[in-house]
């Protein structure tokens, strides 16, 4: 993974941006697409991929769009920083099942964000076991679907068992105010980061 | 939700792609990663070229991310991939590879980004 990166330089078609990606991840219906859309200058993207290795099992979840076929599909969405610097926002397609997906978001990610829904706060273990497990660092936005939060963000992180320096935050994934901090809170973590590091 | 059910191919229409692959579901390089900047180099590709080629190459006229192409293309990112894949063994397009796709970024840029999150 060191060493081995390269930049190539074109003088096609002016600058050419660098890219980050930040994932965005949680149970279904834990507002992962709604949050991509909220900070995306695009309208929301998405593209899916046909699986071929997948056996499908028993799904708890109603309304998986993937539920009876082999097509995963991915929300993205799109926010120019600069001219040099643009962001990739990129829901999670379904479940872990689809971990070849998972594996590839998390390469190269810069962080990640966990969406908690406080009815159903077990649906974001999966996806904070995996990026603990990956080295992804991750914050945790509980996303306030009752318009007022009944539960405390130290609640959260003692129920979730996510360790001190993880921020654990509240929004509402429909407010492109709240979604942007959510985002600044990931970037200022992996800063706090890099800055340990050196 | 339901947008995305009617606007979304059924499976058997992810098959047809497939065969403008030859079958093929591995691209032929490992660089397209799903924020990799794709380019167009003007002219290269000779004209009779298959329809989706041409127009993997008109999208990429400005840089577009290899997620981007797929999605404005309506292709799977499989196949998507391996026709960007043949598309630049030819020439046709060149791919940029992220600075920070093998490492993170600085701290002078990681507070230049949370700067600019801020002002978004
Ligand atoms: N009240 C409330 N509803 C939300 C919030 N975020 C998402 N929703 C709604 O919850 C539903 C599921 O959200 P969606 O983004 O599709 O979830 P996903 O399955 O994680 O992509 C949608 O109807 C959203 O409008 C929120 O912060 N508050
Ligand atoms: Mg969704």
């Amino acid at each position: 993974m060191d060493g081995t990166w390269t930049v190539t330089e074109s003088t096609l078609a002016g600058p050419v941006p660098d890219t980050l990606k930040i994932v965005v991840a949680g149970g279904f219906g834990a507002g992962k697409t709604t949050l991509v859309a909220s900070l995306s200058e695009t309208e929301a993207l998405h593209t899916e991929e046909r699986m071929t290795s997948i056996s499908v099992g028993v799904d708890d979840l109603e309304g998986v769009e993937d539920k009876t076929t082999t097509t995963v599909a991915l929300d993205f969405g799109r926010i120019t920083l600069d001219p040099t610097t643009v962001v990739y926002l990129f829901g999670t397609p379904g479940q872990r099942r689809f971990s070849y997906m998972w594996e590839e978001l998390v390469q190269g990610a810069l962080g990640a964000v966990v969406l908690a829904d406080t009815r159903r706060l077990a649906d974001s273990f999966d996806s904070i076991d995996f990026f603990e497990s990956r080295a992804v660092p991750f914050v945790v936005a509980v996303n306030c679907f009752d318009g007022h939060s009944t539960h405390r963000p130290e609640d959260v992180r003692t129920a979730l068992d996510v360790s001190q320096h993880v921020p654990v935050l509240l929004c509402d994934a429909r407010r492109r105010d709240s979604a942007k901090e959510v985002l600044a809170q990931l970037v200022s973590l992996v800063l706090r980061l890099a800055q340990a590091d050196t | 939700m339901s947008a995305h059910d009617e606007e979304w191919p059924p499976d058997a229409d992810l098959m047809r792609p497939y065969s403008l692959t030859g079958g093929r579901t591995r691209p032929s390089r490992t660089d397209l990663a799903l924020t990799a900047q794709v380019v167009s180099v003007p002219g290269s590709l000779p004209s009779g070229a298959d329809p989706e080629l041409e127009l993997i190459v008109s999208l990429c006229v400005h840089p577009l991310s290899v997620a981007e192409v797929a999605s404005r293309a309506g292709l799977p990112l499989g196949v998507t991939r391996v026709l960007l894949a043949d598309l630049a063994d030819r020439g046709c397009v060149v791919v940029h590879t992220s600075s920070w796709e093998y490492r993170r970024p600085d701290t002078a840029t990681l507070r230049s980004v949370l700067e600019r999150i801020r002002e978004l």
